[in-house]
């Protein structure tokens, strides 16, 4: 192999395999040292090629392709999902303005009618409210008893929801009777006759009020509406 | 119909966790070869680490498609070519850059001995047609076949800028030795 040849082939590729390269270094130490040399030289440069990394590279390069991951998986969530939500949502805002607006201050009533909380503002009024003490009370809504209205047991402002109110327990012929004097503009949502399985009630406006009567029985509610409309004065 | 859903999503994140891991053993195995091919491609540290992030984006993505672990580098080595080549494109609608109008300078590539500084600087000032199969080769550890093939060239041709990269680098060598025994002299 002539010289020429030999140093093209060793400087295109040290670590040839090339039978006849090999043995051509072997007859000639010549041509064996020049390999060594650019032996050396390559691994000079394999060493000069070996620039530093930086630091946590692979980590950067696995944790990127995770936030990419995370985002691609977000974006690939599938239609009905959103949708599912959408109809959710509507759902849930027309349940709150059909019932909550209709029937809100009615359950309010209705809570406030229960045996346990009707226990808890007996227990904190005196017994036998005077009509006094009723009218003082009915001054907040501009309005007055100028008769009796019955045995009045407790007489409490209370919060139907947000709605403040003057709550009367009235004892009737069959059972304790609830009597609500709340502001019109605040109730213009109750319907006159409204009911649950326990519990009837009614409501009237008198000028710039409205009377709610709740109670057990149908009766002592429609003879309590019959005493109040005469009753009151605004 | 819920329990089948269920089924193909576990099966599906299984999958995932596989890829995951398949993914996270070839950043580990290859980066740093990578990463170093970028930079003599580049002689750009910033651009480097960009063009290699996308690469491994790239390789996540059709991971799929590489079947034989063994084929890897020369398989992200062709991504990277490609994802560098597209740099290029997206080059030519910027009016100035100043980043590219910068030269790269061979001391940033970091440290040690000045031995290996002079190197680095002489590899770094070859031209790219013969740098590159260089790399592939000492770097890489590619044959001349797979040389040819990643550069879209016959091996002869490979041989031939094989043979005038190191060339050229011993006459810079031998240029160098000259010019400091002429200073000392």
């Amino acid at each position: 192999m002539d010289e020429l040849s030999f140093r093209r082939t060793i400087y295109a590729e040290p670590n040839t395999n090339d039978p006849d390269i090999i043995q051509a270094a072997k007859d000639d130490p010549a041509k064996q040292a020049f390999w060594d040399d650019v032996k050396a030289m390559d691994a000079q440069l394999a060493q000069a090629m070996n620039i530093p990394i930086p630091e946590n590279f692979a980590d950067k390069l696995i944790l990127r392709q995770g936030i990419n991951e995370f985002t691609q998986t977000r974006q690939k969530r599938p239609w009905y999902i959103a949708m599912a939500a959408s109809v959710a949502m509507v759902v849930g805002i027309s349940y709150m303005t059909l019932f909550a607006g209709n029937n809100g201050l009615a359950n309010d009533v209705f809570a406030h009618v229960s045996h346990e909380y009707m226990a808890k503002e007996l227990a904190m009024s005196s017994e036998n409210v005077t009509q006094q003490a009723l009218n003082e009370k009915m001054t907040t809504f501009n309005g007055a008893l100028s008769e009796e209205i019955g045995d009045v047991v407790s007489a409490n402002y209370c919060y139907l929801n947000t709605v403040r109110s003057l709550h009367m327990i009235i004892k009737g012929e069959k059972g304790l009777l609830s009597l609500f004097v709340v502001p019109q503009s605040q109730s213009q949502d109750l319907q006159e006759e409204f009911s649950n399985d326990e519990l009837v009630g009614t409501s009237f406006l008198l000028a710039s009020a409205k009377i709610i009567i709740v109670g057990n029985d149908q009766e002592d509610v429609s003879q309590l509406q019959q005493v109040a409309q005469s009753a009151f004065r605004f | 119909m819920f329990s089948r859903n269920k089924n193909q999503s576990l099966s599906v994140s299984t999958d995932m966790m596989k890829k995951q891991k398949r993914y996270e053993a070839l950043v580990k195995a290859l980066h740093a070869d990578i990463f170093r091919y970028a930079m003599w491609l580049i002689k750009d540290k910033a651009i480097a680490e960009d063009v290699v992030q996308e690469t491994f984006l790239r390789a996540w993505k059709s991971l799929d498609s590489l079947n034989d672990e063994g084929a890897a580098k020369s398989w992200l080595i062709t991504i990277l070519r490609r994802e560098n080549a597209r740099r290029f494109e997206r080059k030519q609608f910027d009016l100035v850059d100043i980043d590219d109008v910068s030269v790269a300078d061979p001391v940033s590539f970091g440290d040690v001995v000045l031995e290996h500084r002079e190197l680095r600087r002489i590899i770094g000032n070859l031209s790219e047609e013969y740098r590159e199969p260089l790399m592939m080769q000492i770097l890489m550890g590619f044959s001349g076949d797979e040389i040819a093939e990643q550069l879209n060239l016959n091996k002869n041709t490979v041989m031939t800028r094989l043979f005038r990269a190191r060339n050229q680098i011993k006459e810079a060598l031998l240029g160098d030795q000259t010019k400091g025994e002429q200073v000392n002299g």
